[in-house]
């Protein structure tokens, strides 16, 4: 095999394993945005809560335990922020982005006073470590097993949102609050759970991403902007179109890293901006609530 | 607005004794940046997020421009300033048929985009260090490196910009975009294109974010990415809110006052002041949208007469030409 299709190959797995965690990381970012109009400027910091949960939580529950008990930890956290989010619902929509906003600053600092600004590299659990050789083909062991999670996690999000009832008053609360509570439903109780389930996506994203990139206090700006992006092509409100932008961007970016390495991350935004030259509201965006 | 030039006119006399020579300057460059940032937010309101990256774009074209291109100090401001306009007219062409959340979200993913420009193109703009070494030079005689005759420089620009956009607020123009504030369909349904109108605003105030940051390029001897950062662009937006530019033309000018001397404040008081600034933030959003001089309106009028949602019923009297929808329809 040459060299250059071992590289290809690598950087096509590398940007499927990214953009499986993109996709995550905007669907939780686009729950939030779809039920409650709320830009959750939050979101790329309690991603990094995440890691930063794991790392003090792995020493004595393990991985496993970690991945479990971060998340929760994060939602916990969501849970708190949306008492002060939900009285921006119904004004201004740029109200509930500046709180978010404000909420991200002042949580990434104290990420900075609690761990320190230093980064912390993370080690990939025991029984991934190391490589996995087939064929011509070397690969990490842990990418392989992120994308296994992020694939289950994915599939967990359709179940809720697509077979649970829960889902489908999420989608009409979205579509039409005032009907949804004229039919009995507490919609402050739905909001709070929307709020929370989406930064437990963002937690869960955070601990798998951390052996990957090293945690620092600025990771959580960087893993918002391409949520930001994968919600913009693949359009709001779409369950698969947060899936296919993620895998788009994902690997678009990892040829790109091959091809324009210095680039690669512009390389995002010209896709972002053909994209939305070729169908302004995403890929699978229909018009919405949201633009009025 | 007399009132407020002769207070900054004569400002140099007494900054000195409290210690803020160049704090003065620095305000005037923001009132720039945030009255024309408030075009959008205020008068159409269009809720940008990711303007700090005009501000940066005006700082980088000046410095090219008197770098590479022509020197002296005309020429490389009108570059700031066109050029940032035309780079707003051209991020406009794809935002300006949105509105509300979905125009936020892509401002901010096209002022991102700008950020990490500056970085690839390392090689025009410096990168991390900046593009150091741009020269104030002089002008009529006076050595704009001295802060006072700079001052006075930056002073000149204050009140062309100040009164430009006052006249742009009060033309018929600005009375549609106070319109498409109200209710876009309804400007739409009068027969204005809203769309051309919409990206008109976004161009202009790129412009005059161009201008301000090429002021700024000069008054700090060099332009430096993080104006540009996602971060600093809040601070635009905070500035407008808390002095109160959903009520008033001057609300920014007090906005910027306020939170400069605030930040200087903070940042002596404390190492962490990101997390004041959070806090701050938040505290702002929840307790006093509608800013400072909404806040005073708001006591002036009688009770009774004030709608709940004061933040876009402030200035709803004052569009007299168009009528105004009854109730806002923005919130729901």
């Amino acid at each position: 095999m040459t060299p250059d299709l071992v590289d290809l190959t690598t950087q096509i797995l590398n940007g499927i394993v990214l953009g499986l965690l993109y996709a995550i990381i905007a669907l939780g970012f686009m729950l939030i945005l779809g039920t409650m109009e709320v830009i959750n400027f939050a979101h790329g910091v309690l991603f990094a809560l995440g890691g930063y949960f794991a790392l003090a939580l792995q020493p004595h529950v393990g991985w496993w335990g970690a991945l479990v008990l971060a998340p929760l930890g994060v939602g916990l956290v969501g849970f708190v922020l949306e008492r002060g989010v939900r009285r921006t619902y119904g004004k201004d929509p740029l109200f509930g982005l500046l709180f978010t906003f404000g909420a991200a600053l002042a949580l990434e600092e104290v990420i900075r006073i609690v761990w320190s600004p230093r980064g912390y590299t993370i080690a990939a659990p025991a029984f991934v470590a190391g490589r996995f050789e087939w064929g011509f083909l070397v690969y990490s062991r842990y990418r392989i097993l992120v994308a296994v999670l992020a694939v289950v996690l994915l599939f967990l999000v359709w179940w809720f949102l697509e077979r649970t009832p829960y889902g489908a008053i999420m989608k009409a609360g979205a579509h039409d609050s005032e009907m949804v509570r004229a039919l009995g439903i507490d919609l402050g109780r739905l909001r709070s759970l929307v709020f929370s389930l989406g930064t437990v996506l963002a937690g869960v994203a955070g601990v798998i991403a951390a052996p990957m990139w090293s945690l620092k206090p600025t990771i959580g700006a960087e893993a918002v902007m391409p949520a930001f992006i994968v919600v913009v092509i693949g359009g709001i409100g779409s369950f698969w179109g947060a899936v296919v932008g993620g895998l788009l961007l994902g690997t678009v970016s990892g040829l790109s890293n091959l091809l324009v390495p210095r680039g690669s991350i512009l390389v995002m935004y010209l896709l972002m901006a053909l994209v939305l030259l070729w169908r302004p509201r995403g890929l699978m965006g229909q018009k919405s609530v949201l633009e009025l | 607005m007399l009132g407020l030039f002769a207070l900054f006119l004569l400002l140099p006399a007494l900054l000195p004794r409290l210690g803020y020579t160049y704090l003065g300057t620095e305000v005037m460059i923001w009132a720039i940046f945030a009255l024309g940032y408030n075009l959008l937010l205020g008068y159409t309101g269009l809720p940008a997020f990711g303007h700090g990256a005009f501000f940066g774009i005006g700082g980088y074209l000046l410095g090219m421009t008197q770098k590479w291109v022509t020197g002296g100090l005309a020429l490389p401001l009108a570059a700031a300033a066109v050029g940032t306009l035309l780079c707003g007219a051209a991020v406009g062409l794809f935002v300006a048929r949105r509105r509300g959340i979905y125009f936020s979200l892509l401002t901010i993913a096209f002022g991102v985009m700008f950020w990490f420009m500056v970085f690839v193109f390392d090689a025009w703009t410096g990168g991390e260090d900046g593009l150091t070494g741009i020269n104030r030079l002089a002008l009529l005689g006076y050595p704009l490196r001295d802060n006072v005759p700079f001052y006075y420089f930056v002073y000149a620009w204050f009140v062309g910009a100040t009164v430009a956009l006052w006249r742009i607020v009060n033309s018929p123009f600005g009375q549609v975009i106070r319109a498409i504030r109200q209710s876009e369909s309804r400007a739409r349904a009068v027969g204005y294109d809203t769309a051309r109108y919409k990206w008109a605003v976004f161009a202009l105030s790129g412009g005059f974010a161009g201008l301000a940051g090429g002021l700024y390029a000069l008054a700090r001897f060099g332009a430096f990415p993080e104006p540009m950062s996602l971060a600093q662009s809040g601070n635009v937006v905070l500035m407008c809110l808390i002095g109160g530019g959903f009520a008033s033309f001057y609300g920014p000018v007090l906005g910027v006052v306020v939170f400069l001397v605030l930040r200087d404040v903070l940042s002596t008081l404390t190492d962490h002041w990101l997390l004041a600034y959070g806090l701050l933030f938040m505290g702002v959003i929840l307790f006093m949208p509608e800013g400072i001089l909404g806040v005073l309106r708001r006591l002036r009028q009688p009770a009774g007469f004030h709608d709940t949602a004061a933040a876009h019923a402030a200035r709803g009297d004052e569009a007299a030409t168009v009528p105004a929808p009854p109730g806002g329809e923005r919130g729901a």
